[in-house]
């Protein structure tokens, strides 16, 4: 009997030793698993957003064929593709003549189009007036020239004015016809 | 013997009619200022066997010559003259001998070797009628500096004769011969022509501050065209106004102003004042016409400007606080770029006539206008000299834009600049 109460005791040792054992194992592994559960909901929340951005693009794409386009090119390469003509001057005066009309309300229809783009508008001069007066000429060319912007709906505060007076002509013959092209006003991107 | 010395005496006084004829014709000549002071300016003595020191000697000879032959101050006597009499003996100098050749005033220069530097130059002035030392200077210097000694020596014998000194003064200009519109200054006489900017954008219409320090000048930076200072010598640059386009500085003969254009307003160019140093800006003329091209009365109460408030630019003269405007130029209908002489009686401007520009000054003294240039050109942006006696300005004369001096009445034109186009100059005072 006292072998068996022994052996009983020995085994209810045993037993319960490797129940507690278990039991230890078994309270270890609930922890990692509520984490894992924790990670892989915003895995799973991801997902979605992944899909979200997939998404995106295809909607995106046909944006992209006109102002995303040209919006995504530095200010360098749309001054390079010139999209607004330059107006031409009477002598000695700053009004907008008739021929220049059209062209500014191209210009005005493209900034328009293009909402966010910013231009400066540079008036210049012929040789034929003294470095002074043309340099406040050129600005009365410029500031009528964004005058006449502004008349047409378009945002005084998306342009700049800047007169050069006459010393940057971009025709350097001394006649009627050089001096027509160099009395104008142009137009240069400076920021979208 | 007798007969020789009469005949010596005989060819003096010939000699002495020659003279005196020649000197009535330029009396008559310069019609408006005083005769010019016969000065004699023979060879410079070298005490020094060396090479080097005698040529030295023959180039500021050479150069104070040019200063005094171009100052219309004085008119130096003709080299053959020397000839005739007893050559120059420093320690003992017959005075006697220069009176009879019609010399009232007599440098006297002398050259030597220097221990420290490359040489010792010492200028003595004497008035030869009462054979007296009027003053002497000493100069150590450095071959690089001998242009420099010459300018100086040359304005001390301005200064006697209570005149402004203009040898040592600067022009700043605008020059593209490196490609780009920089800024440059050079020597009153064309020499020493030095870049100061160096930088890929347009710099335009600088003007020296009174003291001729510093530098007032518009730099076309990005969308503006700001006015800034500058120190050619420490390099340092300062704003005066950065938004806008800013331009044609002038700063007041006392030194406390400094006027310029700003079309920060309505983009439209109107005239402002500030103090010298930029600070304190404010508006002085208000209307929707162009007005610029202020330019400083030399006692600094009064400005000129160019406005075209009555159809066309014309000359106008307000009070330095913008009041009191009166116009001054008649006749003619486009007229710009003023420029106050330093005597305060004569403006000089720009005016064209069929699409040539030629200078013309008003005598507000007389109302009488002078018509200073006659070419086919365009002759533009004058500026005085600082004793009033010369002009400087841009000319397409020769084909390409390029710097030139002229006299008050019209003579000695002279051509400074060649490389380039040089143009919009500004003397220092």
């Amino acid at each position: 009997m006292k072998k068996l109460t022994i052996y009983s005791l020995a085994f209810l040792l045993v037993f319960s030793f490797i129940v507690s054992c278990k039991k230890k194992v078994e309270e270890a592994p609930p922890p990692p698993p509520i984490e894992p559960v924790e990670q892989e909901e915003p895995v799973v929340e991801e997902q979605p957003v992944v899909e979200v951005v997939e998404e995106e693009p295809v909607v995106e794409e046909p944006e992209l064929t006109e102002e995303e386009i040209f919006l995504q090119k530095s200010i360098d390469e749309m001054n390079a593709e010139v999209h607004m003509d330059m107006i031409h001057f009477d002598f000695d005066k700053y009004f907008i003549r008739d021929d220049a009309k059209p062209v500014l309300e191209a210009n005005a229809e493209w900034l328009n189009k293009f909402g966010t783009i910013k231009v400066l508008i540079e008036g210049h001069c012929d040789e034929r007036g003294t470095e002074e007066y043309n340099l406040a000429l050129g600005e009365k060319r410029a500031k009528s020239t964004m005058d006449y912007l502004v008349s047409l709906g378009i945002s005084a505060d998306r342009i700049k004015i800047l007169s050069k007076g006459k010393s940057e002509p971009i025709d350097l013959e001394h006649n009627e016809d050089a001096w027509q092209k160099n009395r104008r006003s142009q137009f240069k991107i400076i920021g979208k | 013997m007798k007969i020789k010395r009469y005949a010596i005496c005989l060819c003096l006084v010939m000699f002495a009619g020659i003279i005196l004829y020649s000197q009535q014709e330029v009396v008559i000549s310069i019609k408006d200022g005083m005769p010019a002071i016969p000065l004699a300016l023979p060879e410079f003595i070298t005490q020094s066997p060396s090479p080097e020191i005698r040529a030295f000697g023959k180039e500021l000879h050479q150069i104070i010559a040019g200063d005094l032959d171009y100052s219309r101050v004085f008119q130096l006597l003709p080299k053959s003259y020397y000839s005739y009499i007893r050559p120059l003996n420093p320690k003992n100098i017959f005075f006697k001998d220069w009176q009879s050749i019609q010399a009232t005033l007599l440098l006297v220069g002398i050259l030597s070797e220097s221990e420290q530097k490359d040489f010792l130059f010492e200028g003595k002035i004497y008035d030869v009628k009462s054979g007296r030392f009027i003053f002497g200077k000493r100069y150590q210097s450095a071959k690089s500096l001998l242009r420099l000694v010459a300018h100086k020596m040359a304005d001390e014998i301005m200064k006697i004769y209570g005149e402004r000194p203009i040898f040592t003064s600067k022009i700043v200009f605008i020059s593209d011969r490196d490609g780009n519109d920089e800024l440059y200054m050079m020597d009153y006489d064309g020499h020493n022509q030095t870049r100061l900017t160096f930088n890929k954008i347009i710099d335009y219409m600088p003007a020296w501050t009174t003291e001729g320090e510093k530098i007032a000048y518009t730099s076309y930076r990005g969308t503006e065209a700001g006015l800034y200072i500058y120190n050619p010598y420490e390099g340092t640059r300062k704003e005066v106004m950065s938004t806008g386009t800013n331009y044609a500085p002038s700063f007041s003969p006392d030194g406390k102003k400094l006027a310029f254009c700003s079309t920060i307003e309505e983009g439209n160019s109107e005239i402002y004042v500030a103090n010298s140093d930029g600070t304190d800006i404010r508006r002085i003329t208000f209307n929707n016409a162009i007005d610029t091209s202020p330019a400083w009365s030399p006692n600094s109460r009064e400005i000129a400007f160019t406005s075209d408030r009555g159809g066309t630019p014309q000359i106008y003269i307000m009070d330095a606080e913008g009041s009191n405007v009166r116009r001054v130029s008649f006749g003619g209908s486009y007229h710009d770029a003023p420029a106050w002489s330093p005597t305060g009686d004569r403006i000089i401007y720009v005016s064209r006539v069929d699409q040539i520009f030629d200078l013309y000054v008003l005598n507000l003294r007389t109302n009488k206008i002078i018509k200073l240039t006659e070419s086919t050109a365009r002759n533009e942006s004058p500026c005085w000299s600082p004793d009033g006696r010369h002009i400087i300005f841009s000319s397409n004369l020769n084909g390409t834009i390029q710097l030139y001096t002229i006299d008050y009445d019209g003579r000695n034109l002279k051509r400074l600049t060649s490389r380039g186009n040089n143009k919009l100059p500004d003397w220092s005072r």
